[in-house]
């Protein structure tokens, strides 16, 4: 009892957030190599499925006709999806000045540089000759020939690269002022690498005030090009004429469901995360509760976009349209329909009950049924709608072969380890930003322990 | 100027060191500069009633990238389609509605680069020359003002930062 009062008292300091910060950057031990090491041999498995791929042709996975994109633009657009919660945190919630976005925005923006790194390669392993990818820039060639600008996988090649640069720049941007507090305190290699890095930053009123704008406007010109980017991507779907995906609905939609999805694996990453590298008194329950709450909101704008689609399918009483819907509820794949609105519809609606909203155990499984219902969604929109086109006679369901499994998990592998390899050896929590907010954050840590104790 | 020294004041909130620079304000003195852990507005707030900056330059650097994306994704699109003419269904040979799309992430990555790049040159980055004052504690825990100024002022100043609420007032030579 006399410990609760104790930390009911507690306030943080400027020196306890470097504290933290410091801990949890801390020279890893064999516990933390072997898992990179495990991330690094499921990129390898994949990679080699990959080079049997290119070697053998596209035959190899599971593709025919009419699928002949299923699995792969499924992953591009899950991770590309999974990228737009971190710039919601990051650049969104800091022009509303939403101060509880201090302590996870840096694991949100790091998860959307490495989701966009991941998502950008899956175009590239869909191509049966993926050395010329590199054919969809507009390059003076000795073909005289150009990219097609009406082309919506063109915008996409534009919309992706320009999103991967301007999310790597913020998350370098603000990581200057963090390197260069790192490079005060550390010795050795650690200090030459973050004088490099941190490029000389010393904190003075010049550097913050050319800081503080040069940050302003370029949250200000993340938060369209959040909302551009997917749906860019929604474009890639809703411009055919295929029916399923033929529709105006798609935009929102997708950058709803991408917010939501993205949250989810902000929650699978930071909750273990908060407790093995102990940093709970920064990342507290309230953060969680906080972050909860958008992902609940989401999943009713997502359950209301699938209400709707369904109710103009119905409306418009297309015979074609309405035979896809038809199948793709009751079609002999429609248990995949079914676990999608299950894990993105009913399961977040248990966040309205605060108690779970500050219980880890409980945000991390509804996470994990988040990531997997998001996942399924796009793969029903995109397989289960090529698989019943407009001509019943060439009606196929598509299973995937392994090589689109194993591809698929590498990709999380490759994500992961790119995550734990950056949490490590980069602040992983902006200590700047919370010092700004200290005040806020003892407010947080002194709510934390009610809730704890709920919980 | 070969009589100058520097007096390192050191404070533990934002607030005494906005306080102490409101004090050399009031008193004239304007050759100083400051170290903080973080972007303080009341510091810069003081700071800019002494100095009068206004907002930082790197808007103007912003703006010109963006208006720069545009024009080039414009030019690209269209030039490029005027070039390679690719007639479809007798549709425009260069379609400005869907061109809308480039020319948007042309702008944003343009603005984007004049953003970061403007950053960089405006604060004197990358400089690998430690600042004159400088303290580690600076980008930790504590709030630094420097002042330059002639060895008799220096007694008024340090008095001046004590009374903000100065923890130390350290003297330097320059």
């Amino acid at each position: 009892m006399a410990a609760a009062v104790d930390q009911s008292n507690y306030e943080l300091t400027y020196l306890d957030v470097d504290r933290t910060a410091q801990r949890v950057m801390a020279p890893p031990g064999l516990k933390y190599w072997l898992w990179v090491g495990f991330c690094a041999f499921l990129v390898v498995v994949g990679g080699s499925f990959w080079t049997r791929q290119i070697y053998e042709g596209l035959g190899v996975t599971g593709y025919g006709q009419p699928t002949l994109w299923a699995v792969y633009i499924t992953d591009f657009v899950f991770w590309v999806g999974i990228a737009h919660s971190g710039t919601l945190i990051s650049a969104v919630l800091f022009l509303f000045r939403t101060r509880w976005r201090t302590a996870v925005y840096r694991c949100a923006e790091t998860m959307t540089v490495f989701a966009v790194l991941t998502a950008g390669l899956f175009p590239i392993v869909h191509l049966g000759r993926p050395w010329f990818f590199y054919w969809l820039c507009p390059y003076p060639n000795e073909r005289y020939l150009q990219p097609n600008f009406r082309s919506p996988l063109t915008w996409d090649f534009f919309a992706i690269s320009t999103y991967l640069t301007t999310s790597a720049l913020f998350l370098a941007m603000g990581l200057i002022p963090d390197i260069a507090n790192q490079r005060d305190i550390s010795t050795r290699w650690r200090k030459k690498f973050y004088t490099v890095l941190a490029c000389g930053w010393q904190g003075t009123d010049r550097q913050w005030r050319h800081f503080s704008m040069a940050y302003l406007l370029l949250a200000g010109f993340a938060t369209p090009l959040v909302l551009s980017v997917h749906s860019v991507v929604s474009w890639d779907f809703a411009t055919m004429q295929t029916p399923g995906m033929h529709s105006t609905i798609f935009a929102p939609y997708f950058v709803a469901g991408a917010i939501f999805s993205g949250c989810g694996l902000v929650l699978t990453l930071i909750i273990p995360m908060r407790k093995m590298l102990h940093i709970q008194d920064l990342v507290t329950i309230w953060h969680l509760d906080s972050l909860s709450k958008v992902i609940l909101l989401t999943s009713l704008v997502i359950t209301y976009s699938y209400c709707t689609e369904t109710f103009m399918v119905w409306y418009a009483q297309d015979p074609i349209e309405m035979m896809t819907f038809q199948q793709r509820f009751f079609g002999s794949q429609g248990y995949l329909f079914g676990g999608m609105v299950l894990c993105n519809c009913l399961i977040p609606l248990l966040l309205f009950a605060p108690s779970i909203r500050t219980n880890t155990v409980w945000l991390f499984i509804i996470s994990i049924f988040v990531n997997i219902g998001m996942w399924l969604e796009r793969f029903v929109l995109i397989s289960g709608s090529l698989s019943t086109a407009t001509i019943p006679s060439q009606w196929k369901f598509y299973v995937p072969k392994a090589t689109e499994v194993f591809i698929t998990i590498a990709s999380f592998g490759w994500f992961l380890m790119n995550f734990s390899l950056f949490s490590k050896f980069l602040p992983i929590v902006s200590m700047t930003e919370l010092k700004e907010g200290v005040g806020w954050l003892r407010k947080a840590t002194r709510n934390t322990y009610p809730y704890r104790k709920a919980a | 100027m070969s009589g100058d020294i520097e007096l390192v004041g050191v404070f533990s909130t934002d607030d005494e060191c906005a306080r102490a620079i409101e004090k050399l304000h009031h008193a004239s003195i304007r050759g100083f500069h400051t170290f903080s852990p973080f972007p303080s507005e009341k510091i810069a707030e003081a700071i800019d009633e002494v100095r009068e900056w206004g907002r930082s330059p790197v808007r103007k650097f912003v703006l010109a990238g963006g208006i720069t994306g545009a024009i080039v994704a414009l030019v690209m699109t269209v030039g490029t389609s005027w070039e390679w003419n690719l007639n479809t269904g007798g549709r425009p040979i260069a379609s400005i509605t869907p061109y809308v799309v480039i020319i948007f992430e042309m702008m944003i990555l343009f603005g984007v680069l004049g953003a970061v790049n403007s950053f960089f040159i405006m604060s004197g980055l990358p400089s690998f020359e430690p600042a004159s004052g400088y303290r580690t504690r600076f980008g930790a825990d504590r709030f630094g003002l420097v002042v330059r100024a002639a060895e008799s002022d220096s007694a008024k100043i340090e008095a001046l930062m004590r009374e903000a609420g100065a923890e130390e007032v350290v003297r330097e030579a320059v």
